[in-house]
């Protein structure tokens, strides 16, 4: 009995310094990947990395002529394309996070044949640099605020919090289908799918208030109702919806555990599967 | 035990082969009572011993074990018993491409390449030069290597696995790339190692000629057993007879 209480609070100091040895061990290797992921893509085409602000441009434009010109959702007092811009942006992050992540490990097959080191790296250099493009982002999200005279509200600084619980999440999602894809190749369209069916059930392109009264308990169950409409509090000072912050907090950190665990136990044969 | 470089003790190591890749393919294949893997042995009851500063090449044909064994060195992989004992770091030649992006230049690529094979940014500074004078690519550091010709990837991927600090050297078949003077400088290089005895090197290669001039030890593998282990002319001559015996069956 007490043997046993022992091991499962070494096997837990074990899993902790496994959490954190990549930010220590391998920080050099880390950065190089992220370094890699920005660079090649200022590399690669003309625009370049003005890509990071142009897709997202572009997605505003469209959602917002479809949702305010065509639909006309209402956006309380705010202007409708700030009001999608706060949730568009971090979903864009969800998405890139996620997608690439998936394919991490496959494109890699090369090295996980070759060279040991904490695979999680791979999706940590994702979650990293693809949360370099989102603060590039905001820049022009907050010349957009400008432009139309919001005002921030003095509970913006909340952001962060809730950002760090959208990285959970996208982290423990990311570790969950890069392995799952390395087992089958075509988790990536599932992924895809995936994706697109979450963004309609997530309330970025319409506000909360849209959503019938007796489907919103059903509603709030997906993570990111509290983590986008928890963004949208926070600038624009509304009241926080404390409950479904909380609930978002709770699954991301459950994904992440589970996600982290699976992972490093799934770790030892991904060599054999490539 | 802690005086060789590499000890393995009754090793065995198999692995699930998955029928399907697609899990499209799986659902109904499970549904109707297919099993989702066959399990496969890469490797059955090897033992081996490899002291510090040998020179060892591994021979057998494809699908003999040897990349399998290689990867249990590299310590990608894991024995499904049996025990793995291996003293330092375990640098690996990687193929081709690997580790490599085509976009960044070959100067970045020495940074991502070596951070890759574990080493920080102070140890590649102060071997950046030397990288780069023994890949002779002075003049295209700074091109992205997606110019480069298959044999200049090489260069800079030899010459950066040869310069990291790792008492354990693992070559897969890469020399077979490259320019004829390329290769005889890498040769030159291992050859240098070798003398030095600084360094435990596995080399593995279906070049009968470069493994007989450069390792004094072969083991052979064949249906994942290790069938010879000694001097590598009698090895290879036990190969030739093997191989001779298979044909005729």
């Amino acid at each position: 009995m007490y043997k046993g209480l022992k091991a499962s609070i070494i096997n837990r100091i074990f899993m902790l310094t496994h959490l954190t040895e990549p930010f220590r061990h391998y920080k050099f290797l880390l950065s190089q990947l992220i370094l890699r992921d920005i660079k090649s893509r200022y590399k690669q085409s003309v625009i370049g990395y003005a890509w990071v602000l142009i897709n997202p441009l572009l997605q505003l434009l469209v959602y917002s002529f479809v949702f305010s010109v065509v639909f006309r959702f209402p956006s309380n007092d705010i202007p409708y394309s700030v009001f999608l811009f706060v949730g568009l942006l971090p979903w864009i992050y969800v998405q890139t996070v996620i997608t690439n992540s998936t394919l991490a490990l496959v494109d890699n097959r090369e090295l996980l044949k070759k060279v040991a080191f904490p695979r999680e790296v791979f999706i940590y250099s994702i979650v990293i640099s693809k949360l370099v493009d989102l603060f590039f982002a905001s820049l022009v999200l907050a010349a957009f605020i400008f432009f139309y005279q919001v005002s921030l509200s003095t509970s913006t600084w909340y952001i962060f919090p809730l950002l760090g619980i959208q990285i959970l999440l996208v982290t423990g999602i990311g570790l969950v289908f890069s392995t799952a894809n390395l087992f089958y190749r075509d988790i990536q369209y599932l992924s895809n799918l995936i994706l697109m069916l979450w963004m309609y059930v997530s309330p970025i392109v319409y506000p909360l208030s849209l959503v019938p009264e007796e489907w919103i308990w059903i509603y709030k169950l997906n993570p990111m109702v509290g983590i986008i409409e928890g963004y949208r509090s926070a600038l624009f000072g509304y009241s926080f919806d404390t409950g479904t912050i909380l609930w978002a907090f709770v699954i991301s950190s459950v994904v992440f555990i589970f996600g982290f665990v699976m992972f490093k136990r799934m770790e030892k044969v991904f060599a054999d599967l490539v | 035990m802690s005086d060789t470089a590499i000890s393995f003790k009754n090793v065995t190591k198999s692995f699930y082969l998955q029928d399907d890749r697609t899990f499209k393919e799986l659902l109904p294949n499970l549904l109707r009572g297919k099993p989702w893997a066959k399990k496969y042995t890469a490797l059955s009851n090897i033992s081996l011993n490899v002291d510090p500063g040998e020179i060892v090449a591994i021979i057998g044909k494809n699908g003999s074990g040897k990349s399998t064994l290689l990867k249990l060195i590299a310590g990608v992989t894991f024995p499904t018993s049996g025990n793995i004992h291996i003293s330092g770091k375990v640098a690996p030649l990687i193929e081709l491409g690997a580790g490599f992006h085509y976009e960044l230049s070959g100067y970045e690529n020495i940074f991502l390449n070596a951070a890759i094979l574990g080493m920080h940014k102070k140890e590649i500074e102060a071997k950046i030069e030397e990288i780069i004078e023994f890949s002779e690519l002075q003049e295209f550091i700074h091109t992205p290597v997606k110019k480069y010709s298959s044999g200049m990837y090489m260069r800079l991927g030899f010459s950066i696995a040869i310069s990291i600090d790792a008492p354990i050297l693992l070559i897969d078949e890469v020399l077979a790339v490259g320019d004829a003077a390329f290769q005889q400088k890498c040769m030159k290089k291992l050859k240098e190692i070798k003398d030095s005895r600084e360094k435990t090197i596995i080399f593995v290669s279906h070049d009968e000629k470069a493994v007989k001039g450069f390792c004094d030890r072969s083991i052979l593998i064949s249906d994942s057993k290790i069938i010879a282990d000694g001097k590598t002319e009698e090895v290879f001559e036990i190969y030739h007879q093997l191989m001779h015996l298979e044909r005729a069956a």
